[in-house]
């Protein structure tokens, strides 16, 4: 095998190149599947996933999240190691990277490898290095962690084939929600060459299904699914298209998870944005709670947004948001309602709904209990009724419930949205009694939907 | 009717003694408290009865939990007897006498209107989560002789809990846990079970230093989560929240830096 290997670099320095290379891509995810170890090597892979550290921007560290190299023939505008930028380059070699997987996880620091890599020569050949790392970690080191890579679009079908069955998850980054965007800021790639991996990953997970039913141990492919990126805020799309985009991507391409990358300004040029005020992490945050609902709560994207309301509410979480505008399905009793139900109540999650739904059978449940459940009853006090009752004497009226949602605070992460919260307290009651409720809901809901 | 107070010692096999002899000797279910160690404070019109271990008792009740419960419900009574918390006794107690009464055994903790069950209930829960948290935060360093070692300093006594997990990910491996706190070390020899070693056994075990490499790889790990953080985004405080402090103590990229 030939390609350039900087011999005179240390393991340090690499790993110092391709970790920072590598940072900005989300996915470090080690969740969906469950694997014992057969004795015969090292390592397995639990369900719920496994979170080893985190890092100083409070993002989980799960796996060795590297680049095998970061040379790459491709200008992508947004991105650190597009080929005009004059950076440091440095490549892996196979065993290199088994090295530090195995050295790595044992020491617990990591539950697995995710592989990404820029494009050395041509994607095939890329690609095929992607397919000799990990070849040599399953069946050299006999290690049966969790891996992740990139299957790079372009590559020759086959080695994207091959590979698949040795990983657990593959992922194929859309990058930018429109294909105009992606033309404008990625010209060396396209919109087609990005689905037909997509498309071929899913047949194939599809098909090993059917022979999973068939022949019990017939090898796996991809068996913890795959999953896509989109870096919002680098090009001018609205939530509602992104939301789509991801909708069709779930439905179409059957993925297990979309990433949403709030843009960071790594590349000076004139076809991206300024962002002054830093990346736009709470629209990010909207767009993951969005992705939530539309995963787990059964929502749709067209529920959530429309053309007229394209943008997610800054000061509501998009399920608080949907429930205030159709406040004709609440209240809703707990006693009674269905688990889809209950699962679009605000302050109710897939846990608490399904806990509710256990609990019910042995005795009514009163408030007191819903809160042992885990139920946020700040939230959902205002949609439920318990025999009947709601807890306190509350109107079921927009206005008075958004004031209400937002004057108590959400978890949100510290970068985001505190000021606005201070600001809001301008109109709080009990300090300026002058105002009468029905105003203060007047100026509250302007406030909000501007 | 006089309550009867069984005190047992802080075990497995302590407290399911206890349990065994409150049916046993066929006492008021509702009258009888599980109590774990001594009390400063004794309890007027209250019968005090000390029970020791016995393992034999002990391997009945056990069998008994596994087929009402299942396994899964038996990992939580487990969960449960690793807890600091000291009214886990009762907890435990309740939890085994309300399974083994309504004959719904697997499903006894959604039971929340009885306050016991969502005592024994949050208890499960407070231990499996730090369990879990182990999983991914405990570190092993690789010694001069090839052996795996982990310190950890957990809430609950949840070293031996942790076995199987390690047990399955590294059957090849020779690995110790030690529990600082408690001086409990669990031993897993490469293709073997693992076993427990407590109490006066832990001072003759004498540790030898660090293998050659194992600095090396320290410090390529505290590189790697150095570098792969976003300056952009830094978030203190989220990773706090993350990665309790602690954690922190044990883990080698934190600390310096």
């Amino acid at each position: 095998m030939d390609y350039k290997i900087c011999e005179d670099m240390t393991i340090e320095e690499k790993l110092t190149i391709l970790t920072d290379a590598a940072k900005y891509d989300v996915a470090c995810t080690s969740s969906g599947v469950d694997r014992s170890n057969g004795k015969t090597g090292m390592g397995n892979a639990v369900k719920a996933g496994i979170c080893h550290s985190f890092s100083s921007d409070g993002r989980c560290i799960s796996l060795l999240k590297i680049l095998f190299t970061n040379e790459c023939i491709y200008d992508c505008k947004y991105c650190l190691n597009r080929s005009s930028n004059d950076i440091k380059r440095a490549s892996f070699t196979p065993d290199e990277v088994c090295t530090l997987t195995m050295e790595f996880y044992r020491r617990n620091y990591i539950e697995g490898l995710f592989l990404s890599s820029g494009i050395l020569y041509n994607p095939t050949f890329t690609m095929e290095l992607i397919y000799q790392t990990v070849y040599k970690l399953r069946n050299v080191h006999r290690f049966y962690g969790y891996i992740h890579v990139k299957a790079i679009p372009g590559a020759a079908p086959e080695v994207i084939q091959k590979t698949g069955f040795l990983v657990d998850r593959m992922s194929v980054n859309l990058e930018l929600p429109t294909a105009e965007g992606l033309s404008r800021l990625a010209p060396n790639k396209s919109r087609k060459t990005i689905l037909a991996p997509m498309r071929q990953i899913q047949t194939g997970i599809t098909r090993n299904k059917n022979e999973l039913a068939l022949y019990r141990n017939a090898p796996q492919f991809v068996s913890g699914g795959q999953s896509s990126q989109l870096i919002v805020g680098a090009t001018a799309e609205n939530d509602y298209q992104i939301m789509s985009v991801a909708e069709g991507l779930y439905q179409k391409f059957e993925l297990k998870r979309v990433f949403y990358s709030a843009y960071v300004q790594v590349n000076q040029d004139k076809e991206l944005p300024a962002l002054p005020g830093g990346p736009p992490l709470l629209r990010e945050h909207r767009l993951y709670q969005a992705d939530f609902l539309m995963r787990y709560y059964g929502f749709k994207a067209g529920e959530l947004l429309s053309e007229e309301r394209p943008n997610f509410n800054v000061f509501l979480d998009p399920k608080a948001d949907w429930a205030v505008r159709h406040l004709e399905q609440f209240p809703v009793e707990v006693n009674r309602a269905d688990y889809g139900t209950l699962l679009r109540v605000p302050g109710i999650g897939v846990k608490s709904a399904k806990r509710i739904v256990q609990a019910r059978k042995n005795a009514r449940l009163g408030f007191e209990e819903l809160k042992k459940i885990g139920v946020v009853l700040k939230r959902a006090l205002y949609f439920i009724t318990c025999d009947g009752k709601m807890m306190y004497r509350t109107k079921l009226e927009e206005d008075y419930i958004v004031r209400n949602l937002t004057y108590v605070k959400e978890k949100l992460p510290v970068e985001v949205g505190a000021v606005r919260y201070e600001q809001l307290n301008l109109f709080d009651m009990e300090q300026d009694t002058s105002i009468t409720y029905g105003q203060i809901s007047k100026m509250d809901t302007k406030a909000l939907y501007g | 009717m006089e309550e009867k107070i069984l005190i047992c010692e802080d075990s497995l096999e302590g407290i399911f003694t206890a349990v065994y002899q409150a049916y046993a000797w066929r006492l008021d279910k509702e009258h009888v408290f599980l109590q774990i160690g001594e009390e400063e404070n004794l309890r007027l019109f209250a019968e005090y009865i000390t029970v020791a271990p016995e393992p034999e008792k002990a391997e009945k009740v056990a069998s008994t939990v596994i087929r009402m419960m299942g396994e899964e419900g038996y990992w939580d009574l487990c969960c449960m007897l690793a807890s600091n918390d000291r009214e886990k006794g009762q907890a435990v107690y309740r939890t085994i006498v309300t399974a083994l009464k309504n004959g719904q055994g697997r499903n006894v903790l959604s039971n929340v209107k009885e306050p016991y069950i969502q005592k024994a209930f949050e208890i499960a829960r407070n231990v499996n989560y730090e369990i879990h948290h182990m999983y991914g935060f405990l570190r092993f360093a690789e010694l001069e002789n090839g052996i795996l070692y982990a310190k950890i300093g957990p809430k609950n006594n949840i070293a031996t809990l942790l076995a199987p997990h390690f047990a399955d990910r590294f059957p090849l491996e020779n690995f110790m846990i030690h529990d600082a706190g408690r001086q409990i070390y669990v031993l897993h020899p490469a293709k073997k079970g693992c076993f427990v070693v407590t109490g006066k056994e832990c001072e003759e075990l004498c540790l030898p230093e660090y293998s050659k490499e194992e600095l090396y790889f320290q410090s390529l790990f505290v590189e790697f989560c150095h570098t792969i953080a976003i300056k952009e985004r830094e978030n203190l405080k989220l990773q706090r929240n993350m990665l309790p402090l602690r954690f922190q103590e044990f883990m080698v990229e934190m600390g310096k830096k």
